[in-house]
């Protein structure tokens, strides 16, 4: 296998070293190199020879010149193979190295250790999953409800006063230069507008709520306390078709108020905005007893 | 000079053309450079005692790197395939040793 099994070739090894085995001719040329080194000094060159070349001017004279001879090209075949097969093997080395040079059984291992991984993930991630989709489900019932909530509440605002509202309704204003217009004849109108279906009313700037009074007063009339002077201007919303005859039915609201001297004029509109508000009041007395 | 640039070429091409290596051979080519190098060393020191022959060269060359991947691919059929690459290896690794002290004393004389 190696070189210092063969039998040197004559060529390279005149003399008495050809028989030598290589390890008498180590020990044998240890020696002989202090000479060789004493002979590089001036005035003992002429005992070196060509055939007692030291090692190191065999590698110099390989090295250089270059020489295209049948052994140095076969070497470097050689040596082209080591190098392309270290070059593979060092690049196929960096990659997953944890892996590759693993026993069969541990690959085995890592790969079991990997599949009940891979499955805990996945339970924990349909866990998760499925919490996402309570979450999801619960934050839109919510946000349902908070929409439904919205939407009572803006209902409820309406009917209570404490929002605005539009729509198509009628307006009724009652001209009243002789002063004869008492309250109790705008409850009337009140009472019979509300009876036609109307949904919001508000008075010269008042809005009129379920918890609104009339009173007569001085000089006019007053509601919830605000005095309120003629010509009474009622914007109603609701449908203009129910409330406009309502008013007109004879002997109905018009035709006394006529009888009073009063001139009354009835307009019907697409866009009536009532927009009188009311502060909300929560009740001191009386409780909710639904919850 | 030549071996040298061979060797230099060797290892550039196998950088740059990165090949993929057969799964057949993968298990023995690691073993199989650590033998070429074996025969490497044991080529330069008897460069440096003056008993090269290329011949020879090339017939160990070619016997180390046979020999080393019979012994791997014996010990896989055998089940003891790690342990004898760990043996070759450092059978390869003791004479590697022994061949770079000779051509260190060679070369630096100590």
């Amino acid at each position: 296998m190696n070189e210092r099994d063969e039998t040197p070739s004559p060529k390279r090894t005149p003399g008495g070293e050809q028989d030598d085995t290589p390890t008498t001719r180590l020990r044998r040329e240890l020696p002989q190199e202090v000479p060789s080194a004493a002979a590089e000094e001036p005035g003992a060159a002429p005992r070196e020879e060509k055939d007692k070349q030291t090692g190191r001017q065999r590698l110099a004279q390989g090295l250089w010149p270059p020489r295209f001879t049948r052994a140095q090209l076969i070497v470097a075949l050689l040596l082209f193979g080591l190098g392309f097969g270290l070059a593979i093997q060092v690049a196929s080395n960096n990659d997953d190295s944890a892996l590759r040079g693993a026993r069969q059984e541990d690959l085995v291992r890592i790969l079991d250790e990997l599949d009940d991984r891979t499955q805990r993930l996945e339970e924990e991630k349909q866990g998760l999953e499925d919490q996402r989709t309570e979450l999801e489900n619960s934050s839109d019932q919510a946000e349902e409800a908070r929409k439904q909530t919205v939407e009572k509440e803006r209902q409820l605002g309406i009917l209570a006063g404490t929002v605005a509202a539009q729509g198509p309704g009628i307006t009724l204003t009652i001209n009243d230069t002789k002063g004869t217009v008492e309250a109790d004849m705008l409850l009337d109108a009140i009472q019979e507008l509300r009876a036609a279906g109307a949904e919001a009313i508000q008075v010269n700037g008042v809005r009129v709520v379920a918890s609104t009074y009339l009173t007569d007063s001085d000089e006019g009339i007053s509601v919830d306390g605000n005095k309120i002077t003629q010509p009474f201007r009622f914007k109603v919303i609701g449908n203009p078709q129910d409330l406009e005859p309502a008013l007109n039915i004879p002997g109905g609201v018009v035709q006394t108020l006529e009888k009073e001297q009063a001139t009354v004029t009835v307009a019907r509109g697409d866009e009536i905005v009532v927009d009188a508000l009311r502060a909300a009041k929560r009740p001191d007395y009386a409780r909710s007893s639904s919850q | 000079m030549i071996a040298v640039l061979g060797l230099v070429l060797g290892v550039v091409a196998g950088l740059l053309v990165r090949p993929e290596v057969p799964a057949v051979v993968e298990p023995y080519l690691p073993i199989a450079v650590v033998a070429a190098l074996d025969a490497v060393f044991g080529g330069l020191r008897a460069m440096l005692d003056g008993i090269f022959d290329d011949k020879v060269f090339v017939v160990s060359f070619l016997s180390n790197v046979v020999v080393a991947a019979l012994i791997v691919f014996l010990g896989d059929k055998l089940g003891v395939g790690a342990q004898l690459s760990t043996g070759v290896v450092v059978v390869l690794g003791i004479r590697i040793f022994s061949n770079a002290a000779a051509i260190r004393r060679h070369v630096f004389r100590a």
